[in-house]
């Protein structure tokens, strides 16, 4: 008996890979035969397999008809019936596509004149690797190998069915095993290709009718699955190309053993990879000690290779077309993912272009580096901790090196998730005692388990749902699986014997909730007492506030808790009904909207009007421009990534309390997040900064043109943290210089611009160790740069009557002489930021 | 002789104090009298009154921008040069009056 349904393809990226598996997902809980016809094509595909899915080119507005044959045909419609019209549709979470364009790139000046040859891409992983280019190729058969003629054709189908098996078997073993979250994911992907039905099919099929072997099998159906990914119009397809391209290359060795030679190339120096594709399995086999940057020709911002660079931080452009790397082959070159091209063909100037980079880069961390021992306050002295977020004992030791001072949120999760049993109690205690002792004395919040059914286990069997954020999650599965949630208490108990230990709740909603797991925990611990087991009786217990209805509750919390932590990622996402996954509401769930700041505001006075700690834990901690934000709402820590912490605290160190909390008071007057917004571009907040200090000081610059010249000061800006946009203010420098020349004569330039790239009003000074070519008044060269950066917002102060004091000076031969023969940088910032004697003249004898 | 001069750059940040100095400076040494008005980022300073004007035998307007307040110089002998001429070669500027 047959059973159709009809349906139009409602994703508007059409069937890609994660919806198709969503529906093979569904069609492979029968036994029924389910075929999937797109009536546009007219092209029939099995329904259990993905691959055949995405072949048929399902797009936007497609008519489809679902055909279901077999003993449980009725009961198979019905279900796709309900899974195409409610979750199906849902089913199309593509990220939105880069803006940027290859051609919109615009080089830095000192960039443009090195003539090297640049080729543009799209960035997909920052930061500038520079190496000796090496090529890696795609998918080939060693010649050695024969692609044709087969003398037993029932034994070398045997081969390929046992090196099926054997790769089937290998992928779930390493599944199984402790594995990196993003390697797991594309095991994953790799295992449902090999299982795919098609593909397996494709390859027997060949070796049968075509006369392969088992080789030529396997090229002809990655060369046709290739074929069919690379004609649909989903650029998401494509990179799923790789994919399969990968399983031939694993299978193929399956079969062919040690027959075939060693694919993999050995890096001894830095380098950087130049491929048309690189597969996963291709990344994972280069060594990433020296692998410095990739640029890729055909690989998306989606591919499982990008997604590896990027948990690695290689440095990466894609799209880059028309390189020729057999001719690069040993070569320098660039991939500068910060402009989104890769430069060849080093000139001596470009090296020097890179050189500076990296000095730039530097620079910055010389100076962030300061503050990793230094506690974290602001410029008036409010103390604020900065701690780390992480999702593993292993990583306390280098938050800890990064400077934080305490790690403020410990995910377990990863603990229990991708294995077949929950972590034991000695397990757990394990990685609990690492993490404190690690932490050296400094506390270390743990959250007990935050899972449900977005993050199913296999070993708890929760439920699916249809809206899992509001679900059976958290704190509200604990009773239901008491025996898990007592061996984690159990275990952080007795880690709490080895250091500061805080055990955090999340989403707590009610009061219940805090009483049922203090019950828990009194009687975990009576048991570890009379066991004649250490643990710290005053271990603190905590809530995570990220349910709204905790915020109205915080009285009695207080009395039942120690301390309380923000989560700000679904406390945003349940305070405006917004999913944050959703990129339609991306701007939606906005932390500057009023409302959530009064919330907050509310949150942590209530808290400290009851004597207690509060912290915050979310994504918005690790937000730059935010930082003023939570500053005034008197938070006691804010949690973040640990790369960006010493970094905080020097933001920090520039903020001022008081600043931070008068600019609050105003956001929480506001009406609109765009009014907030606006309110932090103001700079009253933060500490008044001399013009100049002796960091904005370079007295023996080596610099060959005036482009370099500008790009060295505009850096020394970037170094100090007065600018995150130094190209923007060498741009803005250059376009005040194309009117004339500030080259004003004896060995002078006044380069200077307008801008709201730099965070506050500032000079840098360039002593050149000879001198440059400016376009003077006089054609002189120029041996002393006075770069000055100017604030769009803040020109009425006392920095421009220093400025406009400055320029009149230097008019002077006596005060040039001063500046030229000053070679100590703090007596220049001294001779510079002082206020001539008499700065307005008057008419003399004119009434 | 009585001068007054009025000086303006596009970002008045720099020259447009450089160029009054270099004026200032020079008009002392060859014996004139001058009052400079900027018209800068700080907006007009060391502003000319019209009796200012007025009583003066020329005004030197050295401006790479339109002036504020242009009609104070209505009635009055104007010598215009660019923002840089004032400053590389003050003497010349005077040479023109």
């Amino acid at each position: 008996m047959a059973f159709a349904y009809r349906f139009t393809c409602p994703l508007a990226s059409g069937v890609h890979a994660r919806p198709a598996s969503a529906l093979e997902h569904v069609a492979r809980r029968f036994t029924a035969d389910v075929s999937l016809t797109n009536d546009r094509t007219g092209q029939i595909a099995n329904a259990k397999s993905v691959l055949g899915i995405v072949g048929l080119d399902i797009r936007y507005g497609d008519q489809c008809r679902i055909v279901t044959v077999g003993r449980d045909a009725a009961w198979a419609v019905e279900s796709l019936r309900v899974f195409l019209e409610q979750s199906f549709p849902r089913a199309d979470d593509a990220p939105p596509p880069s803006a940027r364009r290859p051609g919109d790139v615009r080089l830095p000046p000192v960039l443009k004149q090195a003539n090297a040859v640049v080729t543009p891409g799209t960035p997909v992983v920052h930061g500038i690797g520079i190496g000796r280019a090496f090529s890696m190729g795609g998918f080939a058969v060693p010649d050695t190998i024969p692609l044709t003629g087969v003398s037993d054709l029932e034994a070398e189908v045997h081969r390929v069915e046992e090196a099926f098996g054997h790769l089937l078997s290998r992928y779930d073993a390493r599944l199984d095993a402790w594995d990196d979250g993003v390697e797991s994911d594309v095991l994953r992907a790799h295992r449902s290709v090999a299982r795919d039905p098609e593909f397996g099919q494709a390859i027997v099929h060949a070796l049968r009718t075509h006369g392969c072997t088992a080789a030529g099998a396997i090229a002809e159906a990655e060369a046709q699955f290739s074929g069919m990914l690379a004609a649909t119009g989903s650029a998401l397809l494509r990179e799923r190309a790789l994919d399969i391209r990968d399983v031939c290359r694993a299978l193929l060795r399956e079969v062919y053993g040690t027959a075939l030679p060693e694919d993999d190339i050995r890096l001894s120096a830095d380098a950087v990879c130049l491929a048309e594709t690189l597969t996963p399995g291709q990344f994972l086999a280069l060594d990433r000690q020296w692998l410095k940057g990739l640029a890729l020709a055909h690989a998306g911002t989606t591919s499982h290779t990008v997604i590896l660079a990027r948990s690695a931080g290689i440095p990466t452009v894609v799209g880059v077309d028309g390189l020729d790397a057999a001719a690069l082959d040993g070569q320098d070159v660039v991939v500068d993912a910060d402009l989104g091209v890769v430069v060849t063909g080093l000139t001596a100037e470009a090296r020097r272009y890179y050189d500076m980079e990296r000095h730039r880069l530097e620079g910055r961390r010389v100076r962030v580096h300061r503050f990793v021992e230094r506690p974290a306050a602001t410029e008036d002295g409010r103390r604020i901790e900065v701690a780390a977020n992480v999702g593993s004992a292993v990583e306390v030791a280098q938050a800890v090196a990064g400077g934080a001072e305490g790690i403020g949120l410990f995910r377990t999760e990863m603990l229990f998730l991708a294995r077949k049993d929950p972590p034991g109690e000695d397990e757990q205690f394990e990685q609990y005692r690492r993490a404190v002792v690690d932490a050296g004395g400094r506390p270390v919040i743990v959250r007990t388990l935050d899972i449900g059914g977005d993050k199913p286990l296999p070993y708890l069997d929760l439920p699916k749902e249809d809206n899992p954020f509001l679900g059976f999650r958290a704190v509200r599965i604990y009773p239901e699986f008491e025996a898990l949630f007592r061996v984690q208490i159990r275990a952080l108990l007795r880690a709490s014997a080895f250091g500061r230990l805080q055990v955090m709740i999340p989403m707590i909603s009610r009061l219940d909730e805090v009483t049922w797991v203090k019950e828990v925990i009194a009687d975990e611990r009576a048991r570890l007492a009379e066991a004649g087991v250490a643990f710290n009786a005053e271990m603190p217990l905590g809530a995570m506030v990220e349910v709204p209805s905790a915020a109205f509750l915080i009285g009695p919390l207080s009395d039942a808790l120690d301390f309380f932590s923000i989560g700000t990622n679904d406390l945003l996402q349940y305070f405006l009904a917004a999913d944050r996954a959703n990129p339609r509401l991306a701007a939606l769930a906005n932390p500057l909207e009023p409302s959530f700041l009064r919330l907050l505001d509310r949150i942590v006075s209530e808290i400290h009007a009851h004597g207690k700690w509060v912290g915050l834990c979310g994504e918005m901690g690790g937000q730059v421009r935010h930082l003023p934000v939570l500053v005034g709402l008197g938070l006691d820590e804010i949690s973040l990534a640990s790369p960006e912490i010493a970094a905080t605290k020097a933001r920090l160190a520039g903020l001022s309390a008081t600043g931070c909390r008068a600019l609050v008071e105003r956001a929480l007057q506001m009406s609109t997040a765009t009014d907030v917004a606006r309110l932090l571009e103001e700079r009253d907040h933060w500490r008044p900064l001399p013009l100049i200090d002796p960091h904005l000081v370079s007295v023996d610059a080596d610099c060959r043109t005036k482009e370099e010249a500008i790009k060295t000061a505009a850096d020394l800006l970037y170094a100090a943290g007065r600018t995150e946009r130094p190209r923007d203010v060498e741009e803005a420098v250059s376009e005040r210089e194309a009117t004339y020349s500030t080259g004003f004569g004896h060995g002078f330039a006044i380069p200077h611009c307008k801008t709201d790239a730099v965070s506050a009003n500032s000079m840098a000074v360039v002593k050149l160790r000879a001198g440059v070519n400016w376009g003077s008044l006089d054609d002189e060269p120029v041996r002393v740069v006075i770069l000055l950066a100017i604030r769009q917002a803040d020109q009425a102060t006392t920095h421009m009557r220093l400025l406009a004091s400055l320029a009149r000076r230097v008019m002077h031969g006596e005060f040039r002489r001063q500046i030229e023969q000053e070679q100590d940088p703090a007596a220049l910032c001294r001779l510079l930021d002082e206020p001539s004697e008499s700065s307005t003249p008057f008419l003399e004898e004119t009434s | 002789m009585k001068i007054v001069a009025v000086t303006a750059c596009p970002t008045g940040i720099a020259h447009t104090y450089m160029a009054a100095e270099q004026l200032e400076k020079t008009a002392k040494k060859l014996g004139h009298a001058i009052k400079v008005e900027t018209q800068g980022a700080m907006g007009i300073e060391n502003e000319l009154t019209q009796a200012d004007v007025d009583a003066a035998d020329v005004a030197v307007i050295a401006a790479d921008i339109a002036l504020e307040r242009p009609e104070r110089f209505d009635r009055i002998r104007k010598v215009e040069v660019a923002v840089q001429l004032a400053i590389r070669s003050p003497e010349a500027v005077f040479g023109k009056l």
